[in-house]
């Protein structure tokens, strides 16, 4: 008897989400099927998309085979940013930990105009990421988004505690945002039936914390799976936003990505192969290396 | 079914302040105000009665009996205040709670309800903890039955605990839970059976948990289970048990059976209901905010 591989097909589908305004615009999302599950029917519009890290401090403690490929523009976000575009990154992620009121505690406006400086000065669409200080960002946050009203912006991360003030000014300027809870999938959801009460949902993207490998990241796969399961098979409305899975801080700071260049750039593609397995729509990675890596697996798909 | 009060409970401050200080009121408080209610038995939940055992167990007993006649459920992991408990019931028959499939729970409880004749719930525990699914729930029931019925303890006096865990940590937990009520009188004929019902809202909003412990006690009522040990002093939930909310036990019967119910004839109180069966059968992610989903 031959044998006929089964093939489903899905009812549900995850939201199209575009970042960035105008020619920079990036679509994101819209897949009808499991990432990857190219025996299916259903679509996948828009593949994964990768951006590249910079900071708007010098960062101190990273390893110099990481530091190496910035290291004439790390006091300059904005050359960063750009080396980052000639690198091959289709989005940029800004990380303002200049912010942090644990560290330099910059103001809200010097960081809002450092944004701006970086979004005007790249082709491409930019993440920004506040200090993950749910007091600090629920100032700092808002102040980007009139900054730069208009640029759509991908702002995050808004949490349970400061929802409400990031979101309103998301969509009072027209940018989209990131919802972030700590690896739980009800927590998730939950933030994402609120944050929909008042937002449209077709401007909200899921972080749900990527840990790196070896050090949990199988909670975050399982997530990550399990939203798409929900969106896709089960048609739950309120899973259905894309994914980004911003893992380079948490593999290059493992003692394995830091004791060697070629184990720490092994660290982080494995990790983002994982992830886009799990069906990660946008994946923030460091090492422009390790982008080369992921692209030339994925083209051999 | 057979409500069991829960309100007695070693882990409530006022409860523990009170046993710790030999304070009878706030227990007699307690134990009047759920007699009232209409619970069916009180629950005296001890905890592991570290000190004093025997003389905790005795005091706590005899000060409930001074107030109520309800049975007793003598609800303690130790062994020596589960005796001394027992031993001090003598208004009416009371209920070892619990025993379990674990090899100490077998030695050294499972003995003690055979000695003073008692109902005695019996747990799926074993030593490897929880099982994680039907299958391995009744696995672990029929193997700690058996034990049971060679000590010398019918089936009618067992009470089976699926075991049931918080939905906001398991979901599918629930559902098996659920799906192993459904079939446990047809693998144990005559046994009885109870749940620890307020443990399904456990990390849910407070305001939110009764909604979640009433409908699941409905949807365990229609495959027969037998009781639940469970917040009395939710008048709602006592008038459901009782029969005197027969359109909301309909409304959660055709939600079970339908999962594409129409929605739009029914009240806000049903729809609350609907969704809330919706998502303990798992065909819903359970967020916190169930009810606006």
């Amino acid at each position: 008897m031959d044998y006929k591989a089964p093939v489903e097909s899905y009812s549900g589908s995850v939201r199209e989400v575009t970042i960035g305004q105008g020619s920079k615009a990036v679509k994101i999302g819209g897949e009808s099927k499991l990432a990857y599950n190219f025996f299916d029917e259903g679509s996948i519009p828009n593949p994964p998309r990768f951006a590249l890290e910079v900071r708007d401090t010098e960062p101190d403690n990273w390893a110099p085979w990481v530091l190496e490929p910035y290291k004439d523009v790390v006091s300059d976000p904005v050359k960063w940013a750009q080396k980052c575009v000639e690198y091959g990154a289709e989005m940029v992620c800004l990380r303002l930990a200049s912010t942090d009121p644990v560290g330099k505690d910059a103001s809200p406006k010097e960081a809002a105009e450092a944004v701006k400086k970086v979004a005007d000065a790249v082709s491409v669409p930019l993440i920004v990421y506040g200090s993950g200080d749910d007091k600090k960002d629920a100032e700092v946050l808002p102040e980007v988004a009139a900054t730069c009203s208009g640029q759509n912006l991908l702002l995050g991360p808004a949490l349970k505690e400061n929802y409400e003030v990031i979101a309103k000014a998301a969509q009072e300027h027209g940018h989209t945002v990131i919802a972030q809870t700590p690896l739980d999938i009800n927590l998730m959801k939950e933030l994402n039936i609120k944050l929909s009460k008042t937002f449209p949902p077709e401007r909200v993207v899921i972080d749900p914390l990527s840990s790196g490998l070896g050090y949990g990241m199988e909670y975050s796969f399982t997530i990550m799976e399990r939203t798409k399961h929900t969106g896709v098979m089960f048609k739950d409305a309120m899973t259905q936003m894309p994914i980004i899975a911003d893992l380079a801080e948490e593999c290059w700071k493992t003692k394995e990505a830091k004791a060697s260049k070629e184990q720490g750039i092994l660290w982080e593609s494995m990790t983002a192969l994982s992830l886009l397995l799990a069906g990660a729509n946008i994946v923030v990675l460091r090492h422009p290396e390790t982008l080369g890596l992921v692209r030339e697996i994925l083209k051999q798909e | 079914m057979i409500l069991i009060g829960e309100s007695i409970h070693i882990i409530s401050k006022g409860v523990s302040a009170a046993v710790k200080e030999r304070n009878k009121k706030p227990i007699q408080d307690l134990a009047v105000a759920q007699t009232e209610a209409g619970a069916h038995y009180l629950d005296l939940n001890m905890g592991p009665a570290r000190k004093n055992p025997e003389e905790t167990a005795e005091w706590l007993v005899k000060t409930v009996q001074e107030v109520t006649d309800l049975p007793l459920s003598i609800d303690t992991l130790n062994p020596v205040a589960m005796e001394a408990g027992l031993k001090a019931c003598t208004k009416a028959r009371p209920l070892l709670n619990s025993a379990s499939g674990r090899t100490d729970s077998k030695e050294e409880m499972l003995p003690l309800a055979k000695k003073y004749n008692t109902d005695v719930v019996i747990s799926v525990l074993t030593d490897r903890g929880c099982p994680p699914d039907v299958d391995s729930r009744v696995e672990s029931i029929m193997d700690t039955v058996a034990y049971a019925n060679e000590l010398g303890i019918p089936n009618e006096d067992i009470w089976v605990d699926p075991i049931l865990l918080p939905v906001s940590a398991d979901q599918k937990q629930v559902l098996e839970a659920l799906e192993f009520a459904k079939i446990l009188s047809d693998i144990l004929p005559g046994i009885k059976s109870t749940i620890g019902l307020s443990n399904l809202s456990n990390g849910t909003p407070e305001e939110l948990r009764g909604i979640l412990n009433r409908t699941y006690m409905t949807m365990l009522g229609r495959y027969g289970f037998y009781s639940a040990i469970a917040d009395v002093l939710d008048q709602e939930l006592v008038r459901l048990n009782r029969g005197d909310l027969p359109q909301i036990v309909d409304v959660i019967h055709r939600a079970m059976d339908e999962e594409d119910l129409d929605i739009s004839s029914l009240s806000q109180q049903e729809r609350k209901y609907v969704k809330t069966v919706s998502t303990l059968l798992g065909r819903t992610l359970y967020s916190h905010s169930w009810l606006e989903d």
